[in-house]
């Protein structure tokens, strides 16, 4: 993992002193809420529907125990017990007091954490693949790279200000579970013709109103001149994305109304003036951050362990989370783990202190002390022997943490919706709830195999919905939450934008609907072709029946 | 107002030329860019310094035909979070070497001092009561991710090497 030097820790330091003296002006009236307000943005701190809501940072879902333990303290002694894993690998609080975020901050800083840039018109928490350095299928380990780019884009002297906000997703794997296509840029990490490791770039994805698929701006970009291109690419998007609109700010609507390739055109020019001075960093800063992502140490151990069988074959939860929450580790012997936040009938995301404190103590014994936060809102163990199994998956399902549901229906994605969210049209967590219990039997899931439902409780799609095999979305009629089904996204390799298959429901109604969609999938599939295949091939019109009749 | 000097260069005294109005002989005025670019060479030669006033909504590439001729340019923002006239300013210094003074007008928030210094800027004209705090916000960091045109080396060239700023290697390429 990477660890802060002198000068890092000088600037997460230096801005808590900033965020302190700028609360405290703020407490003493000398600034007001509307002075404030761009002040807080720039550091995480939103005010919702309750109280003050404050986002942290978890560089490319990257952290060690310490770090983790760090997080249940903070839950504990400032908030209310608990924190929400998002899917942009931040971690929210939803009960901070303004006069002790300067605190919360400064307890952050000293395990080398921070809420730079977790909100406002400037570049994002870089995002990336939670088994990243675990996996045997990835070209690199994108991490050393989104650790560049996190330093290149903190504080920039010209990128702050941007039109609206920028995100951008990295992944080192073929299999892309970083959902790249949907974000801002979108960086894929590969190897040329001649063995040399590189990026495809992409441009111009993201959700909110308008949904979009990133499209290619190059093929093939060397690594040492991933920071003088994305300079160029965000330059040009500073001076000319549009600033008379907000629903229009995104680099997707320039790039929409420009075209890729003028797009590609006017970064290239730019590019060309720019590549030759140091914006890129020297190659010794590139092999220094890499040391720091160095694979563990694991020992290659035998692949099968007598203990994990015989627990598998005696207790079948075990034997049903072994095959869903963990998944194959590159060194032999070892697995990464999938600790679900989604137990059924919880809220998604959601972890207690006490939670918190155990995947930490987990972590120190069983995986190298390092644990990583999915888009998808779970926590993972991203080394572990497969002769711990057992162990670990004994504590975790004495916490409340063990459902075997990664990958699966009830592995639900959803926004804070209403019950916290100031800009919400419904709430989302309910129906997140209604749909685990409904489908509360492991081997139901099973047979239904991997499907994503993914849950925003307005247009905003916090919750990812464009992209679920099943997204819900929330919307107000007349004063009423109804909620659109659509069908058909996908957020990885294969990105597609979900369709609306037609009138929205009740709360109970799409619940319902979820029911019968996945009853046609069932009654219609070939072999074990999956839901997101099945739909592709029969269109949605034999869904469209199934949910609102034939007449 | 009162004039903050980010780098300690020497501020330029000008009057804004009113529309139609010539310059006196050897004064500093300052002009719209929409007539410096219809202005013939007896102007420039007339005014002392001539400065531009552009908004974040002029396209740089409109100032290249006049940057060299210039001794001054007044960046005005409508808004604190336009960030266009961070790019402009860095346009003027990376595209077109420009040496003079750049000053910031407009709403901008003492939280932004340092982000002015290290696009280019040299001045910013602020409210009589944002000067404590635009002074105080000028000392908070001990050092950036980036080089910048304030002349200071990005913390990741400072780990490897010493003095290395964007300036100095423009220079020397
Ligand atoms: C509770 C407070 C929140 C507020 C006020 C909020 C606000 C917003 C807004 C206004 C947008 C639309 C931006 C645009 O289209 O330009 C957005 C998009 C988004 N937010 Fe949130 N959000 C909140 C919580 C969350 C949470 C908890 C998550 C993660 C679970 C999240 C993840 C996202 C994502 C992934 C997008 C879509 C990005 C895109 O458009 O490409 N947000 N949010
Ligand atoms: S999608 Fe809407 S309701 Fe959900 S968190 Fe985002 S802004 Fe709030």
């Amino acid at each position: 993992m990477y660890a802060y030097d002198t000068y890092d820790h000088a600037m997460v330091n230096a801005r808590v002193a900033e965020f302190r003296d700028q609360v405290d002006r703020r407490m003493t009236g000398e600034l007001t809420e509307e002075e404030f307000r761009p002040l807080r943005l720039m550091n995480g701190l939103y005010l919702q529907l309750h109280a003050y809501m404050l986002r942290v940072a978890i560089p490319y879902g990257t952290l060690s125990a310490n770090q983790m333990r760090k997080l249940a303290h903070v839950a504990r002694k400032y908030d209310k017990g608990y924190g929400h894993f998002t899917t942009r690998q931040n971690i929210q609080y939803n009960w901070p007091k303004l006069s002790e975020t300067p605190d919360i901050l400064q307890e952050l800083a000293d395990v080398e954490m921070h809420a730079i840039q977790t909100s406002g018109n400037c570049i994002r928490n870089v995002t990336t693949d939670q088994f990243a350095g675990a996996v045997a299928d990835e070209v690199a380990d994108p991490r050393p790279y989104a650790e560049l780019i996190r330093q290149w884009s903190s504080f920039h002297p010209e990128f702050s200000f941007l039109p609206r906000k920028f995100k951008i997703a990295i992944t080192g794997a073929a299999e892309d579970r970083a959902a790249v296509k949907w974000h801002d840029i979108g960086l894929v990490l590969k190897q040329n013709e001649v063995g040399e490791v590189g990026f495809e770039v992409l441009a111009g994805g993201g959700m909110g109103r308008t949904p979009v698929i990133a499209k290619s701006m190059r093929d093939f970009l060397p690594i040492s001149d991933m920071l003088s291109y994305l300079e160029a690419m965000l330059r040009v998007y500073n001076e000319q994305g549009r600033r008379d609109n907000k629903y229009k700010a995104r680099i997707k609507i320039l790039i929409d109304a420009m075209g890729i390739d003028e797009y590609r055109r006017q970064v290239d020019a730019e590019w060309e003036k720019i590549r030759h001075v140091p914006i890129d960093v020297p190659d010794e800063e590139v092999a220094r951050i890499k040391a720091f992502f160095a694979p563990p140490p694991l020992p290659v151990l035998a692949d099968a362990a007598t203990e994990v069988d015989e627990l598998a074959n005696a207790n079948f939860i075990f034997k049903a989370w072994l095959a869903n929450n963990t998944g194959a580790h590159k060194v032999p012997g070892h697995v990464h783990v999938t600790i679900s936040l989604k137990p059924h009938g919880g809220i998604p995301g959601d972890a207690t202190d006490e939670q918190m404190d155990l995947v930490a103590e987990l972590a120190d014994a069983y995986s190298q002390s390092e644990i990583r936060v999915s888009h998808e809102q779970n926590l993972i163990l991203p080394h572990v022997a497969k002769s711990d199994l057992p162990a670990l998956w004994t504590k975790l399902d004495q916490a409340g943490l063990g459902t075997p549901n990664a990958g699966l229906l009830t592995d639900i994605i959803a926004c804070p919706g209403l019950d916290y969210c100031a800009l919400a049209n419904t709430r989302s967590i309910p129906i997140a709830q209604t749909i685990t219990e409904r489908f509360d039997d492991i081997k139901r899931l099973m047979d239904i195999g991997p499907l994503k439902i993914k849950i925003s409780g307005g247009i905003n799609s916090c919750g990812h919905h464009h992209a679920g095999h099943i997204g819900i979305l929330g919307v107000d009629r007349r004063g009423e939450e109804n909620y659109q089904l659509l069908l058909g996204g996908s957020g990885a390799e294969d990105a597609s934008k979900a369709a609306i298959l037609g009138p929205g429901f009740n709360e109970v109604g799409i619940v319902d609907a979820v029911e019968k969609v996945v009853a046609v999938y069932l009654g219609e599939r070939e072999g074990d072709e999956s839901f997101l295949s099945a739909y592709r091939r029969l269109g949605p019109d034999v869904f469209k029946e199934a949910v609102y009749g034939t007449d | 107002m009162v004039l903050i000097n980010l780098t300690g260069i020497q501020p330029t005294g000008f009057t804004l030329l009113a529309e139609g109005a010539q310059p006196k002989e050897g004064e500093n005025v300052a002009v719209t860019v929409e007539r410096l670019l219809a202005e013939d060479s007896v102007f420039f030669e007339t005014a002392g310094g001539i400065g531009a006033v552009i908004t974040t909504d002029t396209p740089y590439a409109e100032l290249d035909a006049i940057a060299d001729k210039l001794a001054f340019v007044v960046i005005e923002f409508p808004a604190f979070g336009d960030g266009r006239g961070f790019s402009l300013a860095v346009r003027l210094r990376k595209d077109f070497g420009f040496k003079g003074e750049i000053r910031a007008i407009g709403p901008v928030i003492p939280d932004q001092a340092l982000f002015l210094l290290r696009a280019g800027f040299d001045t910013v004209d602020v409210t009589d009561e944002r000067k404590a705090a635009f002074e105080a916000a000028l000392s908070r960091f001990p050092g950036f991710y980036q080089s910048d045109f304030g002349g200071q080396t990005s913390i990741a060239h400072a780990r490897h090497t010493a003095g290395h700023t964007i300036e100095g290697h423009r220079e020397a390429s």
